[in-house]
């Protein structure tokens, strides 16, 4: 099954009658040919029949499907308006033509906001979405976090495609802004040292300036535990730090470097619960990435 | 006392913003030309704007009796749209050379890279030839590597380094800026790059000398009053009269000066305020009775 029909799907059981018989139509019509304008209008329209303000809620098996037909495409925060314009841009039957690609460009001109974020949610299940990676990197420049998160989360496609300055980027500003870099898809298959020095970088700048480091630059460091990471780390693990969260996350940064003996030392004289937790978690395996999912929930 | 904020975009401030900084000492402003918060599409959006900043901008400070200076170039985040930002690079030279230009700003990197790159150096190029002053911004994200990047590329290139103002700096950071002989500029913002509290620390540890503390403020969560406020709290916490004039007026001053665009006998008066003035026949009043009078401080 396409993404499309995926897609497709989903909207069938949660658009409203009317709503469904206009993207019956609109999605003939599409199909068909339609100019550049209408298919800018059909993708504001498409605001007249689903609602931002209503999330996608895909189950299980949706998600399954989804991620069945491209690899890292999770549409489990989507909303129900994103996903209409999504099935609005999949509609047309030229996507691996210059004619799509000139009018998608078009789309993201004189977008507005949730246009944008639909626009940039279905740059993954195009066909040769490469030829999207440079708006992909304009998207990830955007002051609007939104947007951002649009581009950059539960998708496969700037690990896929991004070079190494625009990747590196992604990353850190995700620390940056506060978007959940654990739902960066492919985090783990791209790390670096150079990743690993911006990120140490990064909470150098953060404790000079007296703040806390964001628990998630711990994730940057991967396999990369040179010296001056180590002591980065140990430094935020100290027991004097009252940041909790941020040594929870240091504990799991150590099993994702491969450090579980320095882990294992720390655990005997660990007294804060959710610290041994971690500890614990990080000890019996959980590395990947998506463990700092669990970070999020207290 | 007086102030002079090297960096503000007051375009997209208000007029009681304006009122407020003229009543807390703000003398002369600097206004970068930036991004606007999301990417423009046309050259034309660039050159209104570009015009805007020596127009109505300079008029609109005049009404609240603040000297408005600018600094014309393409920003970094724009220099990746490398289509539309090879069109801007050749519209810069027609805004940056017109009175009251005090530098080519501001310009720098964003993400590293090679169109922010060559943007940068064309500009700084630009700069040398015409023996003009450069304001550089510095990159959120990998802050430290960009702020080497722009210093070296620009000594590469024989540019003066007694030309270069390099904004946003940090404590991690400072030390390169000044070790190459730059001037070394803060930006106070209330939650991010630098707190008022901080700079005072940086200027007891490094001294006055070639710092200079400006506000930034935009269209964010920013605030037009950084400079006085900072200057007040330096006093409070026991650095001198002379540190707190350099680092919030004079160095400002004597930096952007060299680009002979400052008529500095005329801001040393106290400047009036006169607004029954017009600009193309339009008033910053929306029909209040003109304010004729002395800045008030």
């Amino acid at each position: 099954m396409s993404s499309y029909l995926v897609l497709r799907q989903m909207l069938e059981s949660r658009l409203t009658q009317p709503s469904r018989k206009w993207l019956k139509a609109v999605g003939a019509e599409i199909a068909d040919g339609v100019t550049d304008t209408r298919f800018c209008g059909l993708l504001s329209l498409a605001s007249r029949h689903a609602r931002d303000s209503v999330a996608l809620e895909p189950g299980e098996k949706e998600l399954e499907a989804a991620n069945r037909t491209v690899e890292g495409w999770n549409p489990e925060r989507w909303t129900l308006l994103e996903s209409l314009r999504v099935v609005i841009v999949l509609s047309r039957s030229d996507l691996s033509e210059e004619s799509a690609h000139l009018a998608i460009e078009e789309g993201f001109r004189y977008a507005d906001e949730g246009e944008l974020r639909g626009l940039y949610r279905s740059l993954a299940l195009l066909p040769d979405p490469e030829r999207f990676t440079w708006r992909a990197g304009e998207g990830c420049r955007t002051n609007m976090r939104s947007v951002f998160e649009a581009v950059a989360l539960d998708t496969p496609f700037p690990a896929r495609y991004f070079d190494d300055v625009a990747w590196k980027q992604a990353v850190i500003k995700c620390i940056f802004i506060g978007a959940p870099l654990w739902r960066l898809w492919g985090l783990d298959t791209r790390l670096s040292a150079d990743l690993a020095r911006m990120a140490l970088d990064l909470a150098d700048e953060r404790r000079s300036a007296g703040r806390t480091v964001q628990h998630e630059l711990w994730l940057c460091l991967g396999p990369h535990l040179d010296g001056r990471a180590m002591a980065s780390l140990e430094q935020e693990l100290d027991p004097g730090n009252s940041h909790t969260l941020g040594r929870r996350a240091a504990a799991y940064a150590l099993a994702r470097g491969e450090r579980t003996d320095r882990l294992e030392e720390l655990i005997k004289s660990e007294k804060i619960p959710s610290v041994r937790a971690a500890m614990e978690d990080a000890l019996a395996g959980s590395t990947a990435s998506s463990a700092f999912r669990a970070l999020y929930h207290h | 006392m007086r102030f002079f904020d090297p960096h503000i975009h007051v375009t997209s401030r208000t007029t009681d913003d304006l009122e407020n900084m003229a009543a807390a000492g703000v003398r002369a402003v600097i206004e970068p030309a930036f991004w606007v918060g999301q990417p423009r599409t046309t050259l034309g959006a660039f050159t209104d704007y570009f015009s805007s900043l020596i127009g109505w901008e300079r008029f609109r400070a005049s009404q609240f009796g603040i000297s408005h200076y600018c600094a014309i170039g393409l920003n970094s985040k724009e220099a990746n749209n490398e289509g539309l930002a090879r069109e801007v690079l050749e519209i810069v030279p027609r805004f940056a050379l017109k009175e009251g230009v005090v530098a080519i700003g501001e310009i720098g990197f964003d993400e590293i890279t090679a169109a922010e790159e060559f943007a940068y150096t064309e500009q700084v190029q630009f700069a040398r030839q015409n023996d003009m002053v450069v304001m550089v911004h510095s990159p959120h994200r990998d802050k430290k590597r960009g702020i080497v990047r722009s210093l070296e590329i620009a000594r590469d290139l024989g540019f003066p380094m007694e030309k270069l103002v390099i904004d946003h700096n940090n404590e991690e950071t400072v030390e390169d800026t000044l070790e190459f002989g730059a001037w070394a500029a803060f930006t106070i913002y209330p939650h991010t790059k630098m707190g008022s509290e901080r700079m005072c620390e940086i200027v007891k540890k490094y001294g006055p000398e070639r710092l200079i503390v400006d506000s930034s403020a935009d269209w964010g969560v920013s605030d037009p009053l950084s400079v006085p406020k900072t200057a007040k709290l330096m006093l409070e916490r026991g650095l001198s009269p002379e540190a707190v004039e350099l680092t919030t007026w004079q160095n400002a001053l004597d930096a952007y000066a060299q680009s002979g665009q400052i008529d500095v006998e005329a801001l040393l008066q106290k400047p009036p305020i006169d607004q029954t003035q017009l600009y193309a026949d339009n008033s910053v009043l929306r029909g209040q009775a003109p304010r004729v009078e002395a800045v008030p401080n």
